[in-house]
């Protein structure tokens, strides 16, 4: 089963849009839209859903156009970030929903029922009412609505966004478990995040969304040895990766007058001109003999260290994998690790990856 | 705090309940009066200042014809008409509500919130300005005098109120629930009916009391539009306001026709502390 | 979400209202361009002669206009006030407080016409309590046959009315109010007329817009007090807007007319209302 989209197109409007958004994606796998708020990821999800019309593009199901198939015909599942459920229902009732909707014969509705609820975690719940629930609680609840359905298509909208940040660690493993168990059964899972972290935790394929268009669609790895741009880069990286003009000249990349540093082994053979390099924080150390930088900002973040460096027009944020305190205007010395320097092209394209070498 | 809020507090509150209850008090020592006690001078305490007879009251129910103001009749027609009237404005509202705010509707250059103006608008006219046309309109379909007549004017007064007060219920419940009802495989109707329908049950009820107050305190549709066969209740004891006015069956049926809705007024009470109401007005 | 089935839901009210209404509007628009009276009932066409006769010959079409605003704004300005001020008692700790707020909303459940006629039973100048008690201090004031007083007795009987549906709106605003704003102003020490000025009011302003707005439209038909209490008397002095076009039409039968008066008059009201309405907000908006 494949669900195939072309040139998805909605106007750009207060809410929506999507621009020629394309995309394949085959049952058994798991598929994490990653983006900015705002990026388009939720309209895209409510229109492979059917809440949405797209203007022009199609959007096929095994070869069957699924536009023509209204919302309630298609086999999908949502699950949304702010924890709807149905509050005049309890909490069995509402996992039972689809299937009366379906009128599913009562023997088989009750152990499939009874099935989602113990994927979730909710053994003994069913008589419980909705707003007694808390946070976590409702959410798999709608976690259960949408598992008992077995649908073709699986979206999740950003649903660990609301909760704090124990349960959704926790959340997130069960949802790995219980996906992956899905996995190898004929499903489509659309999992949509802001944070990068959580794309590259479950793993499967990436589709990096920007401004209703999808900018690269990869795999986990590849998306992170290898982005595809400068914005891919800043999206799928948190910290975002550090992004500084320079140019390549006689062996050399150079920055500014004080920062230069010699071609590591992926650039050779970059043409001489003027490129965008990056660098993730983690790729930057303060070391004696480094260049010369002013403290702008530090902040502890549990047992990191995020130093902001400024030297004129190159500003970079570095991670120290300890707790080190520094004073606002301090200067000092860093570091950086070539070896993992990537080199876009001024207009954004990936020209050269520490991994992929030249492009 | 202190002393000087609260007592103030009290003394105000008591002050406003005498207004409240002034005119009632009136109107039930009234009730027991006849002829003579009326018109020598004002009376007020039964037995003390003058003596009571139960004719106001016996008076509701005999026809003219026996010297009475029978009220039985007009009293069952404005149930009627109210209920009716009311139940109709109220479903044909709701579906209406509904459809204004979850989808986008475009005619031309008119959008949705013209068509929410447009029903809510038809509150600013007063009576008078339909009146005539109405009076006109009825007696061409020979529905003057008549409830069904009545009924269908009624229509126009209650629903824009009942859209009025659903759009704004419906807006408060979140659009998600409608979208997981339809991805769980209801269409737009039943999406409605199972899932936005029974959490809603506090806007219908809210509109509904709206609908009912306004449509039986109602009097000047029903005194243009009705003459003989058909009365409401408003326009028979107002037609008791002659030369010679009954002030004792007057009072009597005031009081009657005033209380059913103190049944309502409990029941909004209830609502407004139970703290449904507050979500449903705002 | 758009879906064809959303024509089933809008159509129904729409249509029926539609219908109801449509030859009613159509007509009296078409008879505010005739001269249809009593003495001439033909629909004939006199193009907009009515309209220019109620511009410039007829002061007390807006003489009624300018009574009915007097008399809507200052009612409903005390109810306004009124209701507030009640909302805010019965709203917490006071004794009996659920027979206060049944009492209170009370007025509000009854036929405005069937109190007036108590009310003029009440007030009536010989044989009413009112005058009864106040003529034992040399007083009989003429409450419904006097130019001011009349003015008064209407307003009076008005508030009493509809003060309760201010009550309602208002008490039900305060009961949503989120807690903490109350907590933080009383951590901070604030009296209870800080904490109304600073706290509950800006809070309610959403709330007390749209009652004020709701209470005005209602109050601008204003028809069945007047008829009933002094049928716009003395002379002109409680006659409004609507009971003009009333008198016009349906006792002086000049259908054409009162027509061409109904629809100007619909025509104001529908522009005073967004202006009003937009104004509120923006005071309400910059107070806070």
């Amino acid at each position: 089963m494949s669900l195939i989209a072309s040139n998805l197109r909605l106007k750009p409007d207060a809410e929506y849009h999507l621009n020629d958004v394309c995309f394949e994606m085959s049952k058994g796998e798991i598929y994490t839209i990653i983006g900015r708020t705002l990026a388009g990821k939720t309209t895209l999800l409510k229109t492979i859903a059917g809440l949405i019309a797209p203007e022009s593009g199609s959007l096929t199901l095994d070869g069957r156009d699924f536009g023509r198939i209204p919302v309630w015909k298609r086999e999908v599942a949502m699950v949304y970030q702010q924890f709807i459920n149905y509050p005049h229902l309890s909490v069995y009732e509402n996992v039972a929903f689809p299937l009366k909707q379906r009128r599913m014969p009562a023997g088989e509705l009750n152990d499939r029922v009874m099935k989602a609820l113990a994927q979730v975690g909710l053994d003994g719940f069913e008589n419980r009412k909705i707003q007694a629930l808390s946070g976590g609680q409702q959410q798999r609840v709608a976690l259960a609505r949408s598992l008992v359905k077995e649908a073709n298509i699986v979206l999740l909208d950003e649903p660990l966004v609301n909760l704090d940040y124990k349960l959704r660690e926790q959340l997130r493993e069960e949802f790995k478990n219980i996906f992956s168990a899905k996995a190898s059964e004929n499903s489509i899972l659309i999992y949509s995040s802001t944070d990068p972290v959580e794309a590259m935790q479950l793993g499967g394929q990436i589709l990096v969304m920007d401004e209703g268009r999808i900018l690269q669609q990869a795999s986990a790895k590849e998306v992170y040895e290898n982005p595809s741009s400068t914005k891919v880069s800043q999206i799928t990286n948190d910290p975002a990766m550090n992004l500084f003009e320079g140019t390549v000249a006689d062996g050399k990349i150079i920055l500014n007058a004080e920062i230069q540093f010699d071609l590591p082994q992926h650039c050779q053979a970059l043409p001489h001109g003027a490129y965008v390099f990056g660098l993730r924080a983690a790729a930057i150390s303060l070391a004696e003999g480094g260049f010369p930088f002013t403290v702008e900002l530090s902040e502890i973040s549990g047992s990191e260290t995020f130093l902001h460096l400024k030297h004129e027009h190159v500003q970079v944020v570095g991670l120290l994998d300890s707790v080190q305190n520094f004073n606002i205007g301090e200067t000092v010395t860093a570091q950086f690790d070539t070896a993992h320097l990537y080199a876009f092209a001024t207009d954004g394209r990936l020209k050269s990856s520490p991994y992929g070498g030249l492009k | 705090m202190g002393y000087f809020y609260t007592t103030l507090k009290y003394l105000a509150v008591t002050l406003w309940s005498v207004f409240v209850i002034a005119p009632f008090l009136w109107a039930i020592s009234t009730s027991f009066k006849d002829f003579q006690s009326v018109t020598n001078g004002a009376t007020y305490i039964p037995w003390v200042d003058f003596e009571p007879t139960l004719e106001g009251w016996r008076a509701l129910w005999k026809s003219p014809a026996q010297g009475g103001v029978d009220i039985v009749e007009p009293f069952f027609n404005s149930v009627f008409v109210t209920c009716a009237g009311s139940l109709i404005s109220i479903i044909l509202g709701t579906l209406a509500a509904y459809a204004l705010s979850r989808f986008t509707f475009k005619a031309g250059p008119i959008r949705n919130g013209d068509i929410t103006f447009f029903f809510i608008s038809q509150r600013i006219m007063p009576p008078v300005v339909l009146a005539i046309p109405f009076f006109i309109m009825l007696g061409k379909f020979s529905l003057l005098d008549t409830l069904l007549g009545l009924i269908l004017v009624y229509i126009v007064l209650l629903m824009p109120i009942a859209v009025w007060i659903m759009v704004d219920f419906f807006n408060k419940v979140p659009r998600e629930i409608d979208e997981t009802a339809l991805i769980d495989g209801c269409n737009p109707y039943q999406a409605f009916y199972k899932v936005v329908l029974p959490n809603s049950i506090p806007g219908i009820i809210v509109a509904g009391m709206f609908c009912m107050i306004f449509g039986w305190t109602d009097f000047f549709f029903s005194f243009i539009l009705t003459f003989t066969a058909v009365q409401l209740l408003p326009v028979a004891i107002v037609a008791l306001n002659s030369s010679i006015t009954p002030w004792w069956s007057l009072s009597a049926a005031a009081l009657v026709s005033v209380a059913p809705l103190i049944l309502v007024a409990f029941i909004v009470e209830r609502f407004l502390s139970k703290g449904n109401l507050s979500g449903a007005l705002k | 979400m758009n879906f064809k089935h959303k024509y089933m839901f809008l159509l129904p009210g729409l249509l029926v209202l539609l219908g109801i209404l449509i030859f009613p509007i159509g007509f009296t628009v078409r008879l505010s361009l005739s001269s249809w009276d009593s003495f001439y009932p033909a629909l004939d066409f006199i193009g907009l002669e009515n309209y220019v006769r109620l511009f410039t010959d007829d002061a007390r079409f807006w003489e009624a206009f300018g009574r009915l605003s007097l008399l809507s704004l200052t009612t409903v300005f005390l109810q306004y006030v009124i209701g507030f001020a009640l909302a805010l008692m019965v709203w917490k700790d006071i004794v009996f407080q659920r027979f206060f707020r049944v009492l209170f909303l009370i007025p509000m459940m009854t036929t405005p016409v069937i109190m007036t006629v108590i009310w003029r039973t009440f007030f009536h100048e010989s044989l009413g309590p009112v005058n009864d008690i106040l003529s034992h201090f040399e007083m009989t004031p003429l409450w419904l046959s006097s130019e001011v007083l009349s003015k008064f007795t209407v307003i009076l009987v008005e508030v009493w009315q509809w003060t309760p549906f201010m009550f309602l709106l208002l008490l039900a605003g305060l009961l949503s109010l989120p807690k903490e704003p109350f907590l933080a102003a009383s951590i901070d020490g604030a009296g209870p007329i800080r904490t109304f000025v600073y706290v509950t009011f800006p809070l309610m302003a959403p709330i007390s817009i749209g009652a004020i707005i709701i209470r005005l439209i209602e109050a601008s038909k204003i028809m069945d007090t007047v008829y009933v209490l002094t049928s716009g008397g003395p002379g002109t002095a409680t006659e409004t807007s609507s009971f003009y076009i009333f008198i016009k039409g349906l006792r002086e039968f000049q259908f054409g007319y009162s027509a061409a008066l109904s629809l100007t008059y619909l025509i104001i009201m529908i522009i005073s209302f967004t202006i009003i309405a937009k104004i509120l907000v923006k005071l309400m908006v910059r107070g806070n």
